[in-house]
């Protein structure tokens, strides 16, 4: 028994103490039981327990550790598959913590990356979808613009097609493998509420092969309602559906009147389908006849070239079937006359020719946007150091601790993911609502609006603006390394910044500086091109005065007498009006576009077979036009109510036809004709000469700031195009539908009702359209430049808030870092001015040498600017000095409130903060 | 989950079942009721008892009025009984596997 109690003493010293004591007695008594078994069996339980004992003082001592090590491990892979999750949440949580700890930190790195991120995101949900994003047709890409130019008549494009060109290119192209063209008509819509003007487009029924998108409901039109004499039938628009017809699903198979006619609805079109724009109320089928020869350049067209076949080759086609005009039309006139003016196709893709020039603005948006984007990361980066530095002491002593580098990026990452997250979902609800306000402001000249919004790509694109944005300041502060001995061994706030950090942090603001400049700079010039626009000559007084649209249906007023009796009872209602001066009409008002043109014969001269006499608009006018609008008479006499009553044949010009057609001779007296084809060909051409009574101002037919002026004949609406034209000569464009001008001594709008009541007396069924103030054609014209304008602006105020707050930031920090510095110096006895003097002075380089290299870039990008300036040149000097010496005076004041801070030391407080 | 139980552990806390027992009792049940295929040491059986202390299967347990002060009793924790009803159930499935395989008979 000793020899086991003193094994078992050694045996049990690892294990607990009170086992020791049970053992010896769980022992004793197996070993008297056993010998009360007998001699042998007493023996054999002896050696067993001996051995037992050893085994157990074996394993004890040396496993002992293994079972510890092992119950570690076990004890922590439980612990990691029920606290991963945790550890990471902890993580964030603690993150979030630090980050409320410093508000204002937190507050304004939030703000400026969620501005910034947001006015990227809305730009670029624009260039989106507006630029990158293919037109929403199936394989968008293989359509193309149906239009023509023709070089002797200087027209580079814009003409349009011919109902026989049409017929040419679908029976003779192999290109295009389907064709359609279309041209716009406003109807009025009876029977459904108040009486409603319509803007239909009347379109080959060949136009769903080419989009290749069918309608929501009923079906599109048939080949044969497509031909002369069909029968009347209308697809609805989505939006007319609704409006009018209440969404009724059963519309279909019902008949509706149209300028009296009833016409039987067969479908209605997708609330997406938009073509050609998107208020199209009604599309009706254009019925075109091939028996009509060549005929007049009325209409747009679209077409779908065949799969494999490039634009060029294309048009290399089409160029080979102009060339064959004249044989395709034998005897026909005008085809001939046509042909002689060299034709050529001047189609484009259909996307470039939705989109236009609007692209290249909006590229140069989002480039400065891009640099805002710049700015406000100079600025956070900058607020990053300087908390970065601020932490230094809590960052070595982790280090100290043991942290190895990853750990403390992820510690500084996990805060600025937390950061830029939050951040970028701000900026998303901003880009949200500014595409809101884009798409309710509708900026005239702004394509594809309505397919404006924010979708996955735009989504992906900002969040992933806020995980670069997270990384590289996340990067910083661990990639500007931590000095661990040295952060630990200086002794409170650090007596001066390495050389280093210095400079770094002086080359952030003066970049910001310099951005900023770059942004003033843009904006300053387009708001000056923007002032030199408004001033531009418009040719006729927009001010207080009302214009709409009243159109004669065909069917109730017949004839030309009846239609100019109708436009003069108007006239006469108005003018009864008190507060209304002068009332008139015409056909087509100034920057409407082109209206009716035509070449113009001048009485007295030949031309040579193969010649071309040039273009002029043509436009009818009821008495007292140019006084109501205010034009300039130049020579002569205008046309008044009598030569409409009497319908004499005269015509007034204006100062660019006097320019082309007799350069150094008086206009007047003399006489000019449209030259109208002969009904019949072959037939001698029979010209209404109008004699040219008197000369006024041009006005612009297309844009304000206007490089090709056209040559204008102003006729008197009696001896225009009316319903029976067929049998009375007539010239010009048709007087059925008419834009009338009151001239009001109060604003404008206020006469709308009482306009509607004038018509109404006169013809209950008739509405009138397009209401609007006179100005707003002018403000039209400058709205493209007017809304780059305030984009810019915006821009421009952001970055230059976003550099005085980066100025200010920097140069407080610079200041609270030499605290003890300038403590000690003030008690040294230098003055307040003096110290504050030398802030000023640091800053104020900074700013110099930002303001330079602002210069610098704004010169060097002066050409990519120069596309939407009017009248400015890129390098304007005064531009460039005043927003020079504005940028550098915000500068120094946001350099002065620090500067001041340090003059108001107290020194003795700075001294012991130490 | 829970940790391996050995034969000799699985037998150790089938006998603390029925209640706290101390080292002498739980060595002569596990014998009797192995059939003396186990008969362990008393090396072996207190190893085996702080190996359960240790995992927290078995606890000390309060000694009844009356003993001897040196023994010490052990009970089973709940713990320890969700162990061992895990290992039962491991050895259900291995005589059921047993059974499909026809290495053992099916029950009557």
């Amino acid at each position: 028994m000793s020899i086991h109690r003193w094994i078992l003493r050694v045996a049990a010293r690892p294990m607990p103490r009170e086992y020791g004591a049970a053992m010896e007695e769980t022992l004793a008594r197996r070993l008297a039981a056993a010998r009360a078994a007998g001699t042998r069996r007493y023996w054999r339980v002896w050696c067993r327990e001996l051995s037992g004992l050893v085994a157990l003082a074996v394993t004890e001592r040396w496993g002992a550790r293994a079972r510890a090590v092992r119950r570690a491990a076990r004890r922590r892979n439980e612990q990691r598959k029920a606290g991963a999750m945790d550890a990471i949440v902890l993580e964030i949580a603690h993150a979030a913590r630090r980050l409320r700890r410093t508000p204002a930190f937190t507050l304004a790195s939030l703000l400026t990356l969620a501005l910034a991120i947001g006015a990227n995101g809305a730009i670029f949900a624009v260039v989106e979808r507006v630029v990158v994003n293919p037109l929403p047709y199936p394989a968008s890409d293989r359509l193309i613009e149906l239009d023509h130019g023709a070089e002797r008549l200087n027209l580079p494009a814009g003409m349009g097609n011919t109902s026989g060109l049409y017929f040419h290119y679908v029976e003779r192209s192999r290109a295009l493998e389907s064709a359609a063209v279309y041209r716009p008509e406003e109807l009025t819509l009876t029977g459904h509420g108040d009486p409603a003007r319509l803007r239909v487009a009347r379109v080959t029924p060949s136009l769903a092969s080419v989009l290749r998108v069918g309608p929501a409901l009923g079906r599109w039109f048939t080949e044969a309602e497509g031909l002369p004499g069909g029968p009347p039938v209308v697809v609805l628009s989505h939006g007319l559906w609704v409006r009018s017809f209440g969404g009724d699903p059963g519309v279909v198979g019902k008949a509706v009147a149209l300028d009296g006619l009833d016409a039987q609805i067969v479908g209605v079109m997708p609330a997406s389908y938009t073509f050609p724009s998107p208020n199209v109320d009604l599309w009706a089928p254009l019925q075109l006849s091939r028996a009509a020869g060549f005929g007049l350049w009325n209409y747009m067209g679209v077409a779908r070239l065949r799969d494999g076949v490039a634009l060029e080759h294309a048009r290399a086609e089409l160029k080979g079937l102009i060339a064959d005009i004249p044989n395709a039309f034998p005897g026909d006139q005008f085809a001939l006359g046509n042909a002689q003016t060299n034709l050529r196709f001047s189609g484009r893709t259909l996307k470039e020719a939705t989109i236009g020039n609007v692209a290249r603005g909006l590229w140069m948006l989002l480039g400065s946007v891009g640099v805002i984007l710049l700015v406000a990361c100079a600025n956070v980066a900058n607020l990053f150091l300087v908390r970065s530095e601020a932490r230094q002491r809590e960052v070595a002593v982790r280090r100290a601790l043991g942290a190895g580098r990853l750990r403390m990026a992820r510690y500084f990452l996990i805060e600025s993911l937390l950061l830029s997250t939050v951040a970028a979902s701000l900026g998303l609800g901003l880009a949200w609502g500014a595409l809101r306000l884009l798409v309710l402001a509708e900026p005239v000249n702004l394509p594809r609006l309505h397919e404006i919004r924010l979708d996955a790509v735009t989504l992906a694109f900002t969040l992933a603006l806020g995980l670069v944005a997270a990384l590289t300041f996340g990067a910083l502060p661990v990639w500007r390394g931590t000095d661990a001995a040295g952060a630990l061994n200086e002794s409170g706030r650090g007596n001066t910044l390495t050389r280093r950090r210095h400079v770094f942090r002086h080359v952030l603001m003066g970049a910001q500086v310099a951005l900023a400049l770059v942004l003033l700079v843009a904006s300053g010039l387009i708001v000056r091109s923007f002032q030199k626009l408004r001033t531009v000559d418009a040719g006729f007084d927009p001010a207080s005065a009302l214009t709409f649209n009243v159109a004669w249906p065909d069917r109730e007023y017949r004839s030309r007498d009846e239609v100019v009796a109708a436009h003069h009872a108007v006239i006469d209602r108005l003018s009864a009006l008190p507060g209304v001066m002068r009332v008139s009409a015409t056909t087509c008002l100034p920057l409407s576009g082109g209206c009716s043109g035509n070449t113009v014969r001048v009485e007295g001269r030949t031309y040579q077979g193969g010649t071309v006499p040039p273009l002029a608009f043509f436009r009818a006018v009821a008495g007292g036009y140019f006084e109501t609008m205010g034009m300039r008479l130049l020579r002569g006499r205008t046309i008044a109510r009598g030569d409409v009553a009497r319908g004499e044949p005269v015509a007034v010009v204006n100062e660019t036809l006097v320019a082309r057609f007799f350069p150094n001779e008086d206009p007047i007296g003399r006489r000019i004709a449209s030259n109208i084809p002969p009904a019949r060909p072959g037939e001698a051409p029979t010209f209404t000469w109008l004699e040219i009574v008197g000369v006024v101002s041009n006005t612009p037919w297309r844009a304000l700031a206007e490089r090709d002026p056209m040559p204008q004949v102003y006729l008197p609406m009696s001896i225009a195009r009316g319903p029976d034209s067929a049998r009375a000569p007539a010239i010009g464009p048709g007087i059925s539908v008419m834009t009338y001008v009151v001239r009001t001594a109060t604003p404008p709008l206020v006469f709308t009702a009482s306009a509607r009541q004038a018509v109404s007396v006169v013809d209950a069924t008739v509405p009138i359209a397009q209401v609007r103030a006179l100005h707003e054609l002018v403000d039209r014209s400058s709205a493209q430049m007017a809304f780059t304008m305030v984009l810019v602006a915006i821009a421009a105020g952001v970055a230059l808030l976003l550099g005085a707050i980066g100025v200010y930031g920097v140069m407080g920090y610079v200041v609270s870092q030499r605290t003890s510095e300038i403590g000690v110096r003030l008690a040294l006895g230098a003055t307040p001015a003096r110290v504050a003097g030398q802030v000023l002075r640091q800053g104020a380089a900074v700013a110099l040498a930002g303001v330079a290299a602002g210069l610098v870039a704004a010169l060097a990008g002066s050409r990519l600017i120069e596309s939407l300036l009017y009248d400015v040149s890129p390098r304007d000097p005064l531009i460039f000095t005043v927003t020079a010496t504005s940028l550098l005076a915000v500068a120094l004041l946001a350099c002065w409130l620090p500067a001041r801070r340090a003059a108001r030391t107290n020194p003795l407080s700075a001294l012991r903060a130490e | 989950m829970f940790p391996v139980l050995s034969d000799l552990a699985f037998h150790i806390v089938l006998a603390l079942a029925d209640g706290p027992s101390h080292g002498y009792a739980i060595g002569k049940d596990v014998e009797e009721r192995s059939g003396g295929r186990l008969d362990p040491t008393t090396g072996a059986l207190y190893q085996a008892l702080h190996r359960l202390a240790d995992d927290g299967l078995v606890a000390p347990a309060q000694a009844p009025q009356g003993t001897d002060p040196r023994r010490k009793y052990f009970t089973l924790t709940a713990q320890g009984r969700r162990a061992a009803a895990a290992e039962a159930q491991r050895l259900d499935a291995l005589v059921r596997t047993a059974r499909k395989r026809k290495l053992f008979p099916q029950r009557a």
